[in-house]
């Protein structure tokens, strides 16, 4: 009896839990005129130096820096938005914090602020700072003319926009041509005003044709001459098969300029065509491993000659700084800032293997990226944890090293290695 | 003359079965589960061994035979991602990231037992081939084969119920017949006269201990634009809600 009773109070405290245990609400997916949202993060870093390196010693000479240096990086992206009707306002502020022994700043971005008026859905209209990403490349995008390039030892960051005018016209078909859509755009440019894509004070033009044609994205793309000179680009992306993709990027730049130190020391300018170009492919297998592979040509690079001499000439500045203590050649060196970008040079190898789950750990991949330089044989290698199990909360430990001879692009960068741990919360 | 009439009533109660059109019926599923064009509202859980749970919000349009499209309201880290789906061509667009990279059906944004496939299901008859159809009592099983490889599963088994033509049971397998995952169909609600189930479980004997749940809620009718299906479009999602 007594039995009997214990089941039937716990069937009736047991009942309402049981209905209850999948439950969606209406009120769950109520749609505001507002949103409000965001991540917080801390990233604190320990750089392994490489005091022999030409960027360490550009970047540290007369000032005293341990083996080892720590860094915190922290984090407040906002994203704030306002849709009515036909018109959505979208602003994204970023707040970020970083502190060395050496330094610490307090900085506030605007990655993007616009303005989008879409009448129609095959008509849209935006005005005002927006990152476009144009391009198919996962770590290189050379035709992404109008974007800030994109770091590829973390291609997914948020990038910061440029201030432009742009508009969509989309137009769907049956048949091979699915979709047609026409993106022309003005980016104006003075010295208050996307102060960083060129010189001129132009109002710069471009545009983008998109085509869907036989399974196959296909972009158009085109800058036409003003504060950079012309460029003309053509990218596209397909999937052989249901775990086979294929993409690539063309980009043809006019008369394009590169600075080149010289072998006497001198800072000098040369120009002509280049072209780059990138094939890649991403590839998922039965055990749900994804390997995403890239060969990027930058046609704008510097050959490996010209990378020794400039190698070399930062080993005689300092040289020159420690004997008599002239550091003039080292800042003039260390102002060159395209021998120390990513991809500098002209031959990269991207390859990123991640494991969707393994052990049957939910949410948890693994994952292992190298960038070669094939010109010199360097590269650096990413080992990385990433866990999204707990809601809103995101955990990536993330390690590099980077491995080349001296007067290699990797052999001569400022760390060895470096280990961080990301740490992003969402809301 | 007693052994010919009974032929000929078997021969004339056999004649439903023999006449029973496949692809007809399993037409007929796919619009009692889903009319030709709606939106809907559905809520992914994942549920671990341990009883751990994580849920994603997904407002869904669909139009015709290869147009899907998804949109992530919750939770928060992975609002804004969308994924579009036309014909055997599937795109996931990550907010910041920006631009909307190619997937593959069988890959899962969300982790957990339902993968892309499942996510962004098109008609099983714009995908699948009636093979046979088994006559179960109170149930149908229809044996289908995928029309081409680009498709998840290879093979699927669908359970229906006779009166409602509703499936209860859809089973996903490989060519070799290995069975990949089991979706079953639960809890029968009307959503404006489509009366459907509004909850769908699936486990997997690849993920064991694991199950995932997807509840449907504002289901209707809904005309679109084909323009609404386009990479371009992938970003203004929200502005149909």
């Amino acid at each position: 009896m007594l039995r009997l009773f214990i089941i039937a109070v716990l069937l009736t405290f047991a009942a309402p839990l049981l209905a209850a245990e999948f439950s969606f609400d209406d009120a769950e997916v109520e749609k505001k005129i507002w949103h409000l949202g965001g991540y917080v993060e801390a990233r604190p870093g320990l750089n392994l130096l490489d005091r022999d390196a030409a960027q360490t010693r550009l970047r540290y000479y007369g000032r005293h820096v341990d083996d080892n240096l720590p860094d915190f990086n922290g984090k407040l992206l906002l994203e704030g938005s306002l849709e009515k009707d036909w018109a959505k306002l979208f602003l994204q502020p970023s707040l970020d914090y970083t502190a060395t022994r050496l330094n610490s700043y307090l900085r506030l971005t605007w990655y993007e602020a616009w303005l989008q008026a879409k009448p129609d859905d095959s008509f849209r209209f935006l005005l005002g700072k927006r990152s476009l990403r144009w391009g198919k490349g996962y770590a290189w995008n050379p035709v992404a003319f109008f974007d800030r390039p994109k770091n590829p030892d973390d291609p997914e960051l948020s990038l910061e926009g440029y201030w432009l005018a742009t508009a969509d016209f989309i137009q769907s078909f049956d048949g091979p041509l699915k979709t047609l859509a026409v993106t022309p755009l003005l980016l104006p440019q003075d010295h208050d005003l996307n102060r960083d894509f060129g010189n001129g004070d132009q109002i710069n033009w471009g545009g983008k044709l998109y085509f869907l044609l036989y399974d196959t994205d296909i972009d158009l793309i085109m800058m036409g001459r003003g504060s950079r000179n012309a460029g003309y680009g053509l990218d596209f992306s397909r999937n052989l098969t249901t775990n086979f993709e294929l993409h690539g990027e063309l980009a043809w730049l006019v008369n394009s300029t590169r600075p080149v130190v010289t072998s006497n020391g001198q800072p000098s300018l040369t120009r002509g065509d280049s072209i780059s170009w990138l094939l890649g492919l991403r590839y998922l297998t039965e055990q749900d491993t994804t390997w995403i592979a890239e060969y990027y040509r930058n046609g704008n690079g510097y050959y490996s000659n010209e990378m020794n001499t400039y190698f070399q000439q930062v080993e005689r500045a300092w040289a020159t700084w420690q004997q008599n203590g002239n550091a003039a050649q080292l800042q003039r060196l260390g102002q060159a800032q395209s021998y120390g970008r990513t991809a500098a040079m002209r031959d990269y190898l991207y390859i990123r293997v991640s494991q969707k789950e393994p052990f049957d750990i939910l949410y948890f991949t693994p994952a292992l990226t190298t960038i070669a330089n094939l010109q010199d044989a360097s590269f650096s290698v990413t080992p990385e944890l990433l866990y999204t199990g707990i809601t809103n909360l995101e955990l990536r430990l993330k390690g590099t090293a980077v491995l080349g001879a001296p007067r290699s692009e990797y052999g001569e960068k400022q760390n060895d290695a470096r280990i961080e741990l990301r740490v992003r919360y969402f809301f | 003359m007693r052994f010919i009439a009974f032929f000929i009533i078997a021969l004339l109660s056999a004649l439903p079965a023999f006449a029973l059109d496949g692809q007809q019926l399993l037409k007929q599923i796919d619009r009692n589960l889903n009319p030709e064009s709606y939106e809907s509202y559905r809520k992914l859980i994942n549920i671990e061994p341990d009883g751990t749970r994580k849920e994603f919000t997904l407002y869904t349009i669909k139009k015709g035979t290869d147009k899907v499209a998804s949109l992530f309201l919750a939770p928060a880290s992975d609002k804004g991602r969308s994924t579009l789906r036309l014909g055997d061509n599937l795109w996931l667009n990550i907010p910041n990231v920006g631009k909307p990279v190619r997937i593959t059906s069988l890959q899962s944004v969300v982790g957990g037992v339902f993968n892309n496939a499942d996510i962004l299901q098109l008609d099983y008859d714009a995908e699948y081939r009636v093979e046979k159809v088994e006559d179960k009592g109170e149930d149908y099983l229809l044996h289908l084969k995928a029309k081409n490889k680009s498709v998840a599963y290879d093979r699927v088994r669908i359970l229906a119920d006779k009166a409602r033509k509703l499936p209860s049971r859809i089973e996903c397998l490989t060519e070799a017949g290995m069975l990949i995952k089991t979706l079953y169909f639960k809890d029968i609600k009307n959503f404006g006269g489509i009366n459907r189930p509004a909850t769908v479980e699936t486990d997997s004997p690849l993920y064991k201990g694991y199950k995932s749940v997807m509840l449907y809620a504002k289901l209707k009718k809904r005309s679109f634009r084909d323009e609404v299906f386009t990479l371009n479009a992938m970003t203004s999602l929200d502005s149909l809600r």
